[in-house]
């Protein structure tokens, strides 16, 4: 079945946005295709290129890396949400003249209409918040 | 037939809500802080039993939170048995 | 075959509390613009979005009250409102910024079951 994935939930509050890269692993693993991750809200928080964490916590944004490149899963950070948290690509971060992107290239910014597409387009689709 | 998932505690809105909302052939996955609804003789428990529907809570946040030796009665699964009942019920419900 | 799926977005975030209120309206606009099949059902806190007369003026942020009044203008399916969320808050749906048709809880599952994908906020 074809899979679509909605993260609300941040990295930095409870476990359930790892829940939720475990779980496009899992259903990979069971032969599924997980084809978009869409990140909305505090979601688009996975995709911050320089969080660091202490040195006793596993790293939270290699899950989705390996999903990205090892599985090619569309990872999508809703753009509205993306410039209000401050996380911007290249070309954001450019037209905004800010000093720096701080998205992860793993990610991509872009519409809601992704995530309707995914939503209205796949067999599952998944919601992650909180 | 839906699957929801809960990701908060028996003290919130989000609780009381999707209680509200649970029919017998649903199946409700605890996870997160909802892990907690799930406590044995607790009256958030014994709703959840009196609705009808299926229970089951994620290992690794029940572990987490030292309660596996108290959710008797509840079905504990791992992200894989979270992947097999996406499968089975065509539609989710978050509720956080 | 994976095509068309129906969408249901239930609203369960109260206007001002949280940026989840903001991003379920402009999903459901996002998908009116994509052409998608969409209702809407205010359920919890989310009936509060109903009440007329918000005026988020002093806060600088958007007043959904008036994006509601314009979702009929946009090709929204129908637009939903839990009977008893809005009882709670004695909320007079005739004053509502949008015509909603209350549903009690055995009407609210069945709209459930007529969809094929719920995302709620």
């Amino acid at each position: 079945m074809i899979y679509s994935l909605l993260v609300l939930s941040s990295p930095a509050s409870g476990q359930c946005a790892m829940t939720a890269a475990r779980f496009a692993r899992a259903a990979l693993a069971r032969g599924h295709t997980v084809g978009r991750i869409f990140f909305l809200d505090a979601g688009v928080t996975n995709g911050a290129a320089a969080t660091v964490l202490p040195q006793d916590e596993t790293d939270r944004l290699q899950p989705w890396v390996e999903l990205a490149e090892r599985h090619g899963v569309e990872l999508i950070l809703c753009i509205a949400s993306a410039l209000r948290y401050g996380m911007l690509d290249e070309t954001e971060a450019g037209r905004y003249e800010k000093p720096a992107a701080t998205i992860h290239p793993a990610f991509t910014v872009s519409g809601l209409g992704q995530l309707v597409d995914a939503a209205t387009s796949a067999d599952r689709l998944v919601t992650f918040g909180g | 037939m839906t699957l929801h998932t809960l990701n908060a505690s028996p003290a919130s809105a989000a609780f009381a809500d999707c209680l509200a909302m649970l029919a017998a052939g649903d199946v409700l996955l605890l996870l997160g802080d909802g892990v907690y609804a799930a406590l044995a003789g607790t009256g958030a428990r014994a709703q959840l039993d009196a609705c009808g529907a299926r229970l089951c809570l994620l290992r690794e946040d029940a572990a987490a939170a030292g309660i596996l030796a108290r959710v008797a009665g509840a079905e504990v699964i791992d992200i894989d048995g979270f992947v097999a009942l996406s499968e089975q019920f065509p539609r989710q419900l978050a509720w956080y | 075959m994976a095509d068309g799926k129906r969408l249901l977005l239930l609203i369960r975030h109260s206007p001002y509390g949280s940026s989840l209120a903001r991003a379920s309206l402009d999903v459901a606009l996002a998908a009116a613009a994509f052409d998608r099949p969409l209702s809407l059902l205010f359920t919890g806190d989310g009936v509060l979005q109903l009440l007329p007369e918000q005026d988020s003026e002093a806060l600088g942020v958007r007043n959904p009250g008036r994006l509601l009044a314009s979702l009929p203008l946009y090709d929204i399916e129908q637009v939903y409102v839990d009977a008893a969320a809005a009882a709670r808050y004695r909320l007079d749906l005739d004053a509502a910024p949008v015509a909603a048709l209350a549903l009690g809880r055995e009407e609210i599952r069945a709209l459930i079951d007529r969809h094929d994908h719920l995302l709620g906020f």
